[in-house]
């Protein structure tokens, strides 16, 4: 079956819309657009005019949103909660202080040292929203920013929308590297290039997933990075540091059922560095991380890469079957505060959540991990 | 040796079995509140959750309609993919997911 494509620039970034049936492209492409439209002007940080930039220029005051920005600051909220914080819409303020301040194609690539201290965003609990009232309130001193969420969450409504208006058929859309789809996949799946930069040609040597069905997002450190002084920074915030995550997975790609849930995954797992293997498995996602200096883990039922495109550079490696669990704590104290923290459902070690007088570490070891060296 | 008389030998024998029966509550007490914490400290998915997962991920592509429209009310849990992914080859139609 040949896949009819359109690509073009929006919000910033790449779109392309995939079809299967040919005659349906120009309609699919038509409703994707103008889902694009809602989300630019409902919560872009980067216009003045938009529904999130009123909202942040007057905190301290109850305000009804439009249907899609509540549904935006829902996903993100959803997100904050389901990572335990890592992947917080308040970091608004931090990002603005790193220097990303403006559409990233207008974001100096160098620029003077900036001032940056480590604290804590103020965190997704400082928001207080009433989903059926879509009223949100934004305290004084905090600034949203649904940039990590909103942009995952914006292609799987243009996939949605698309089918919808095509009336049958699949559609893939993908928004700067992440992928939404819906409806019925072409023979064998929707081919998705991994790649660390979403900018890579889709026929170049790498790794080819076929995805029949649901989201797939990749987050990177190594994209969006900008120089101040000798420092050099990226959009991915650690809301415990307000800095850039300094974890050592520089890129993260999961698959998941929505293009939402994989951009929480991938992007949770970016800031919870070490302890991301353990949180990905407890989801039981497929999983693809790259460490700073280029080795690769597989998790979950990510596909043997052993199969990959002709041509694409081979693995090395061994495939250490790791099976079972173990966990190990510094003291008694540090056990029962562990097992009180996964009591409440919080995944551990917890970012930011450590007790003050002792650290637990708990340390799953992945069940049917792979571990290759690029 | 001092020898007891029968009174204290009966006392002795009661407070041995109220420490027989004190000590078995106490062990029943804590093997139910070990294995609830153990319980709770597993991460994994309740069977009920398991089975919907795996119906899932053997029926066809109408699940993924309904799963992809799914985002934001499955609010507890971030939901895998309805089909695990397999290893693809390049061509005409791939698409590039990365960072950006």
């Amino acid at each position: 079956m040949a896949l009819a494509v359109k690509s073009w620039k929006a919000l910033g970034t790449s779109v392309h819309v995939l079809a299967t049936d040919a005659g349906e492209l120009v309609t699919a492409t038509t409703a994707v657009s103008e889902v694009l439209d809602e989300v630019d002007i409902a919560y872009s940080r980067f216009r003045d005019d938009s529904e999130l930039s009123r909202l942040n220029a007057g905190p301290g005051r109850p305000v009804r949103v439009s249907p899609l920005l509540a549904m935006a600051i829902d996903a993100a909220q959803r997100a904050a909660r389901l990572t335990d914080g890592a992947v917080d819409p308040t970091i608004g303020h931090a990002i603005r202080v790193a220097g990303y301040d403006d559409d990233f194609s207008r974001v100096a690539d160098r620029g003077r040292p900036v001032n940056l201290r480590a604290w804590r965003v103020p965190g997704w609990q400082a928001i207080r929203f009433d989903r059926r009232s879509r009223t949100v309130l934004v305290p004084a001193g905090v600034e949203l920013d649904l940039g990590s969420t909103g942009k995952a969450l914006a292609a799987d409504l243009a996939a949605r929308a698309a089918l919808a208006a095509a009336g049958a058929g699949g559609v893939l859309v993908g928004l700067g590297g992440d992928i939404a789809t819906a409806g019925t996949p072409p023979s064998g799946g929707w081919r998705i290039h991994i790649a660390e930069d979403s900018r890579v040609a889709p026929d170049a040597d790498g790794e080819v997933i076929c995805v029949p069905a649901g989201g797939v997002a990749t987050s990177s450190t190594t994209v969006r990075r900008w120089t101040r002084g000798t420092a050099v920074l990226h959009h991915i915030i650690d809301p415990q540091t307000s800095l850039p995550a300094t974890g050592p997975f520089r890129t993260v790609t999961v698959v998941a059922a929505t293009c939402l849930d994989a951009n929480i995954a991938s992007t949770a797992a970016i800031v919870r560095g070490e302890a991301a293997i353990d949180w990905l498995l407890s989801w039981r996602l497929p999983a693809r991380l790259v460490e700073n200096d280029g080795t690769i883990h597989y998790i979950g039922r990510w596909p043997d890469p052993s199969g990959v495109a002709a041509g694409a550079t081979p693995y090395s490696g061994t495939r250490p079957a790791v099976r079972g669990w173990s966990a190990s704590f510094s003291s008694p104290a540090s056990l029962c505060w562990a097992l009180c923290q996964r009591c409440a459902g919080r995944p551990l070690p917890g970012r930011g959540s450590s007790p003050p007088v002792c650290t637990a570490t708990w340390r799953w070891r992945p069940s049917f991990s792979s571990r290759f060296t690029s | 040796m001092n020898s007891l008389t029968p009174t204290q030998r009966d006392r002795g024998l009661e407070r041995l079995r109220r420490l027989t029966v004190g000590a078995t509550a106490g062990a029943l007490v804590a093997v139910v509140g070990v294995g609830y914490v153990a319980a709770a400290s597993y991460a994994g998915k309740s069977s009920a959750t398991a089975s919907a997962t795996a119906a899932n991920t053997t029926t066809s592509t109408t699940t993924s309609t309904d799963s992809s429209s799914s985002s934001t009310d499955s609010s507890n849990s971030l939901q895998q993919a309805p089909q695990v992914p397999t290893t693809g080859s390049s061509g005409s139609g791939t698409v590039t997911s990365g960072g950006s």
